[in-house]
């Protein structure tokens, strides 16, 4: 567990820069809510709220999708993986990386949108309640992007991973199978975040977190499955 | 040093890397290969004859095609097993860190407890000469200084087997001499070390045994010293001989310089003196690795080839 945890670390360490671009978003918020009067923009702070609050779930396919590339191709993967590691233990390192990186920032956007929103009569509760569907649907995003990154390289995993998050919400949307959407829920969680206003702020539902929970479980253990039989070293002779 | 079982074993294992293509290409080709307790192993072979990709497999890096093998007694890639084990890779590739500090995440990783793993990170360091340099990020180190860090994460875990890819390539004259002091020392404390390297002149000097690997197949091995003498050659010089009594015979300064075998050495200097000859000096001509080397996977045609070119 220690070795996860340290893996973890050292990856949200090595991804500090994208992460701290990422809090300017956060901070534009803040700034916003400061130079602006919450009760006659609120539905523009929504706006930008919403919208910086699904950024991250692209941002968290792209973590996972380069992940094991970036260490396969810099060799680092090497020293680390020569240790008492093994695949799956460096596998879930990197997805509790993924998870903890989300979850720094969807607790840097929710202390500012409790904050800003707060301010214009959004429910603080229902900003933290959408936190935590972003931090589940980012997990899972990047839980499905490490799983394709495993046999792609990062360009194919990345279009792999968008079309198992989007074709079933298609599906879903177009056939009228409303089930589907659950299939995948990062779209259903995606959705919570983006459909809510200040006249209809949301409900609680935890259906598709725990979905998102469990699903995350299971495309980790795939992946750690897939990841034992690659070759990760590519040989330089 | 023999006695103590065999630390790494390689089983008849085949290799093969595929293209996206089909294109096929056989980087070992039923390869077995004993390493015992407590020895200097010597790993050689030219670029691309498949020393890394043994490595590689024996770490847990890759799957064998066909074939296996043993790392500590226990199946290639078993994770545990590595907590005994330290590895250098051919070229250090390290995370952006204090040279100390990333000393401490490797020794981590492999379970080390922090108390145990600050007083080992200060003592590795000093063992590869960066006591001085430990506070600094690795990222402006030079690539002998990367080459010390990485012998210094492989070390962390006092291991009983160290696989060294390449250790000195990167490293001024002075730093290899400590590192092969270093390699002896551990050789001292019981441990093995499994040694690739191109530099010869080195492996000669620390190695107990050597195997030299050529595409894909092992073409050699044996002890140094067996290896060295087998086939020694002496230089005699005589005066008072027809030139043309002795095969290859010069004549310098007014003497006769030839060289014979070992086993021919003293037929020819009878010979020499029921010739009514002088014998000057007979010295013996130990052949060097590197023209083993060159003997086993056929450099020398090449090189001199290069040559005319």
């Amino acid at each position: 567990m220690k070795a996860v945890l340290l893996i973890a670390i050292n990856f949200v360490r090595e991804q500090r820069w994208p992460i701290l671009v990422l809090l300017l978003w956060v901070l534009l918020l803040a700034f916003l809510g400061l130079t602006t009067e919450a009760a006659r923009q609120r539905d523009d702070l929504l706006f930008v709220f919403k919208q910086v609050a699904v950024y991250f779930v692209a941002f968290s396919v792209f973590f996972g999708c380069s992940a094991i590339q970036n260490e396969r191709r810099n060799r680092r993967i090497l020293s680390v993986l020569s240790k008492a590691v093994s695949r799956q233990q460096y596998l879930s390192g990197l997805v509790l990386g993924i998870t903890i990186a989300c979850a720094i920032y969807c607790f840097a956007l929710g202390m500012t949108g409790s904050w800003t929103l707060g301010e214009a009569g959004f429910p603080a509760l229902q900003v933290w309640f959408l936190m935590l569907c972003l931090i589940a649907a980012c997990t899972l995003a990047g839980t499905v992007a490490l799983m394709f990154s495993t046999l792609l390289n990062p360009f194919f995993a990345a279009g792999a991973t968008a079309a198992v998050m989007i074709l079933p919400a298609l599906l879903s949307r177009t056939q009228g199978l409303y089930y589907l959407a659950y299939a995948m829920p990062v779209s259903t969680l995606a959705t919570t975040v983006l459909s809510s206003s200040f006249g209809s702020p949301g409900e609680v539902t935890w259906l598709p977190i725990v979905l998102a929970v469990a699903e995350t479980l299971v495309f980790w253990f795939l992946s750690a499955r897939i990841f034992s039989y690659v070759d990760i070293a590519v040989s330089v002779e | 040093m023999v006695g103590m079982g065999h630390v790494l074993e390689f089983q008849n294992i085949t290799k093969e890397y595929r293209s996206l293509f089909g294109r096929r290409f056989l980087a070992l080709d039923g390869f077995t290969l004993q390493v015992e307790g407590g020895e200097i192993f010597g790993f050689l072979g030219p670029n691309g004859a498949g020393k890394t990709t043994a490595i590689h497999l024996a770490m847990g890096f890759m799957l064998p095609t066909r074939g296996g093998g043993r790392l500590l007694g226990e199946p290639f890639g078993h994770a545990a097993t590595r907590r005994r084990v330290g590895f250098l890779p051919e070229n250090v590739a390290l995370y952006p860190r204090r040279a100390e500090t990333l000393v401490r995440f490797y020794g981590a990783i492999n379970g080390m407890k922090a108390a145990q793993l600050d007083r080992r990170a200060r003592q590795v360091m000093g063992m590869v000469g960066l006591q001085d340099d430990a506070k600094r990020n690795v990222s402006r180190f030079s690539r002998g200084m990367l080459q010390r860090v990485g012998l210094a994460q492989a070390l962390v875990n006092d291991p009983e087997l160290l696989i060294l890819d390449e250790p000195t390539s990167a490293l001024d004259p002075v730093a290899r001499v400590g590192v092969r002091e270093l390699l002896l020392q551990a050789r001292a404390a019981g441990k093995t070390i499994f040694l690739s390297s191109h530099l010869l002149s080195e492996v000669e000097l620390v190695c107990d045994r050597v195997a030299v690997l050529d595409h894909g197949r092992l073409v050699r091995i044996g002890k140094t010293a067996d290896l060295l003498q087998a086939g020694e050659r002496s230089e005699i010089v005589a005066r008072g001989v027809p030139p043309g009594t002795f095969a290859g015979a010069i004549v310098k300064d007014g003497a006769v310089r030839f060289s014979v075998l070992g086993n021919q050495q003293r037929p020819t200097l009878e010979r020499i003196w029921e010739l009514g000859g002088e014998v000057i000096s007979v010295v013996p001509q130990r052949r060097s690795l590197e023209e083993i080397f060159l003997e086993v996977t056929g450099g020398a045609e090449s090189s001199s080839w290069e040559g005319a070119q």
